[in-house]
């Protein structure tokens, strides 16, 4: 990976991947989540993306995407612990098999710098019209049952901290906005932020620096410095929250601490953990809860890295919610014993590594990597995760698991439960 | 066993293929410095498929709905006892299996041991394995992956549309079949369907990666255990489909946020596969992009008035038996999506479509095509769709080529009828 300062605070990648027939670009704005600017930071990349210098509105630039052969171009923010990114993503066939020999890369990067330099849709209509749109999503985010039980119960256990927001922000938040204040936002943001730019595939680094260069001399930046990130901590007695639905299936959502922060020696001894007690078909969750209790279809564990969280999801009929409840305590009390087969242990590794070495053939997915790594400051690159996992021991694991503690119980109950 | 070798000089793709004598077509996609392989080992056998006649036999089988899906989740289940998941982690491999309308697939992907792997999934697939009790007991993990679709509006909204298109076409039916239908299913079933269509020759592999072809097809051929294959054809028995619709609309309410509307345009044009198959497939595609893309008429019109937001968009299903296409999205008030859809089909009739607009899109089709090859899941899952649709897609330029803007002017007529569509929403509660 190369790597290219344009200025204090915007860094350009080069990862080149020319085995791929695509060639993408991804551009992610590093800010901080809190409730001042979570709004206005949600709907911001929506309306950026609807007219700009090189394109001036919406048909302009579907038009423009369409004649790269149907180049695509995706915007939206993502939450990484206490932090929020705003990312625009475009992808393009590589210039290799352009039949007419067009020079598509370099096209969908100009693209992008003008998206991100002159952006020119801040005016009431469309800003009114991304704003119904931003709240559209919000209250959408209670159509998938399993992903919005996760959600509630991450907004239980994180209560008063900055986490516990969504990366979509609040319905008031968004309803607060208008084209004056998101066009101040856009103008401080963009000199204000860490930005970090990835170019992947077949491209010329230089003549997209080149390219970034020209436009942000045209800017005065400020030093732009985030918040180091902080897990989350808390003592006292288990939440438990029961929410009432018209749902036919329950959802189960047990949110755990787990008391091991990103950079620290037990991190990647707690990936191993969660990939034993929860992370695919290898998983203890998985044939103990699904295979050999036949409770669920699914049952999973997933780690929120930069907050110091894990989270296990199952669906179940609401009356099993006590087998299933104690069956998960059971598979985790397993883990802290050390109660670890060879083959758990094997697999729990040779999953993780599987899917490692997977995201060097996938532009979108070696991006996100680069940039979590980037953000929690650990800079890992995918060899060194592999030799870091490879050297975990079943005693790693067993300290990783002993530091994790059950939190907050969520249950999406049907109308009539109790 | 024989294997023919092409290459495609406008992708740079190559491919090995050949026919076993067991009636298994191989099919082997080199990628050169990719980390990552995908296997798929599929049958031309899906959920639509309840009703058939056994090659040699005379009576019409007919088996409860669900089945084929439920025989793949007891496919996993191993004459030892052991559990097939285990073998492919050991490996380092993920494994999967799916069951659509009209294919039930086995799947690995691995960056390591991929010949341990593949030989792993060669075994299994022709391992089948049913007893009272484990054939039981599967019946509380699919009650439970019912019951999650039954929460999920997109899929009702999708099920739904299909009863609205379909009068008798067994495409209409949930592939997962009902907690009623999967309790009639025994083992004596399971092995009769199985028997049947995970015969050999019915069946094929796909490898797409970094791999040494040499050991991917020793691989193959020891680990095919023995198969007469059919010399006839297993008939599948379709009821006789209308051209016209089932009904027109359909509403329920579940607990989403705002109203889900899917419309669906009901392809009567049908009953082939291969070329045309595809030169129909490409002609639909272009039309739904000029009519409902981002810069068409339409949808500016219907994103400006704020009657569709972005989660608008739109497909195309083909099979030889069945075909329609779809769009999809939130509105609040999808009835004026709807009526607004069919008055923009009017205004097409009678101003006709743009020449421009035919020539841009076209493109795109073409870097769909190329980015399609890019991963090598996506790729291997749609030259095995294809494939069993007796379509090249690797030779998909030879018929892309050939789509002229009257072609597409012709099926835009045939194509999109307003009486042949149909609107189903899923109200919040």
């Amino acid at each position: 990976m190369e790597i290219l300062n344009i200025n204090d605070n915007i860094s350009l990648y080069s990862i080149p991947m020319k085995k791929l027939k695509t060639s993408s670009l991804g551009v992610y704005i590093h800010r901080p989540l809190c409730e001042e600017e979570a709004s206005a930071n949600a709907v911001l990349p929506y309306v950026m993306k609807r007219g700009f210098g090189l394109c001036p509105n919406a048909k302009a630039v579907s038009d423009y995407l369409e004649n790269l052969y149907g180049a695509s171009l995706g915007a939206g923010v993502l939450k990484r612990g206490d932090d929020h990114i705003i990312y625009f993503s475009a992808e393009t066939i590589s210039d290799k098999y352009a039949p007419q020999g067009e020079c598509l890369v370099a096209d969908t990067a100009e693209l992008m710098m003008s998206l991100l330099f002159e952006p020119r849709a801040f005016d009431e209509e469309n800003v009114e019209r991304e704003k119904k749109n931003a709240v559209d999503r919000i209250t959408a985010e209670i159509n998938d049952k399993r992903q919005y039980a996760q959600l509630r119960c991450c907004e239980e256990m994180c209560k008063d901290e900055s986490f516990a927001l969504s990366r979509l922000g609040t319905k008031d938040g968004v309803d607060a906005l208008n084209a004056e204040i998101l066009k101040k936002r856009y103008e401080e943001i963009i000199t204000s932020s860490p930005i970090y730019i990835y170019v992947c595939g077949d491209a010329d680094i230089n003549a997209v620096a080149q390219r970034i260069r020209a436009y942000a001399s045209k800017l005065t930046f400020k030093p732009a410095s985030m918040p180091k990130e902080k897990i989350f901590e808390r003592h006292g007695d288990v939440r438990r929250v029961t929410e009432n639905m018209d749902v036919v299936q329950g959802k189960l959502c047990m949110g755990f601490r787990t008391g091991t922060p990103s950079d620290d020696g037990d991190y990647i001894p707690l990936t191993v953990m969660n990939s034993i007690f929860g992370g695919g078909a290898h998983s203890k969750l998985f044939n103990n809860v699904r295979e050999k209790l036949s409770l669920c279809y699914y049952a999973s564990s997933s780690i929120v890295r930069s907050k110091g969280l894990m989270f296990v999801n199952a669906g179940i009929e609401f009356s099993n919610f006590d087998k299933a409840y104690n069956e998960i305590l059971v598979q985790l009390d397993a883990v802290k014993n050390g109660d670890i087969s060879e083959f758990e242990f094997e697999s729990s590794v040779n999953a993780l590594i599987n899917q490692l070495e997977s995201y060097n053939d996938d532009q979108n997915a070696m991006q996100i990597f680069c940039m979590g790594e980037k953000i929690s400051g650990t800079n890992y690159s995918i060899d060194d995760m592999k030799e870091m996992i490879r050297r975990v021991t079943i005693e790693d694991v067993k300290r990783a698991a002993a530091k994790t503690e059950l939190d907050t119980v969520y249950f999406l109950a049907g109308k009539e439960e109790k | 066993m024989d294997m023919r070798h092409i290459k495609n000089e406008l992708t740079g793709e190559e491919m090995y293929f050949g026919k076993h004598s067991s009636g298994l077509g191989v099919y082997v996609i080199p990628k050169k410095d990719y980390s990552n392989t995908f296997a798929i080992f599929g049958t031309r056998y899906g959920s639509v498929d309840s009703e058939f006649i056994v090659p040699g036999e005379k009576d019409v089988t007919s088996v409860p709905d669900g089945i084929a899906h439920y025989l793949e989740h007891k496919m996993f289940d191993q004459p030892d006892g052991s559990n097939v998941f285990d073998k492919f982690s050991k490996y380092g491999g993920n494994a999967n299996a799916f069951t659509s309308f009209n294919i039930t697939a086995y799947l690995f992907s691995a960056t390591a041991n991929v010949e341990e792997n593949l030989a792993a999934l060669i075994d299994y697939v022709q391992s089948p394995y049913f007893t009272e009790d484990s054939v039981k007991k599967e019946q509380g993990i699919i009650g439970q992956e019912i019951r999650m679709y039954d929460d999920s509006g997109s899929w009702k909204l999708f099920f739904n549309l299909l009863n609205c298109l379909y009068k008798n076409h067994p495409v209409k039916k949930e592939i997962a079949g009902t907690v009623e239908s999967i309790s009639r299913i025994t083992p004596e079933l399971l092995y009769k369907c199985y028997n049947t269509f995970y015969n050999l020759s019915n069946m094929s592999l796909v490898v797409v990666g970094n791999v040494d072809v040499d050991k991917i097809v020793k691989v193959t051929e020891d680990g095919i255990k023995k198969n007469e294959p059919f010399s006839e054809e297993i008939k599948k028995i379709y009821p006789d489909e209308p051209d016209e619709t089932a009904k027109q609309f359909a509403e329920q309410s579940l607990s989403v946020a705002s109203p889900l509307f899917m419309i669906g345009f009901k392809d009567t044009d049908t009953g082939f596969g291969g070329e045309n198959l595809l030169k129909k497939s490409i002609e639909i595609n272009i039309l739904l992009r000029i009519l409902f893309g981002k810069g068409s008429k339409l949808y500016t019109e219907l994103y400006e008035k704020g009657l569709i937001n972005n989660t608008f968009s739109f497909d195309y299903t083909m099979q030889p038996s069945y075909a329609y296409s779809v769009l999809e999205g939130e509105s609040g008030d999808p009835k004026d999506v709807y009526a607004a859809v069919n008055k923009e089909i009017e205004r097409v009739k009678k101003e006709g479509l743009s020449e421009d607009d035919f020539n841009r899109i076209k493109k795109v089709m073409w870097g769909e095509y190329i980015r399609s090859m890019n991963d090598v899941e996506d790729y291997a899952v749609t030259f095995i769709q294809y494939l069993f649709m007796d379509i090249d897609y690797f030779n998909y330029y030879d018929v892309y080529k050939q789509v002229t803007f009257d072609d597409v002017k012709k099926r835009f007529e045939k194509h999109f009828v307003t009486e042949r569509s149909a609107l189903s929403i899923i109200n919040p509660v």
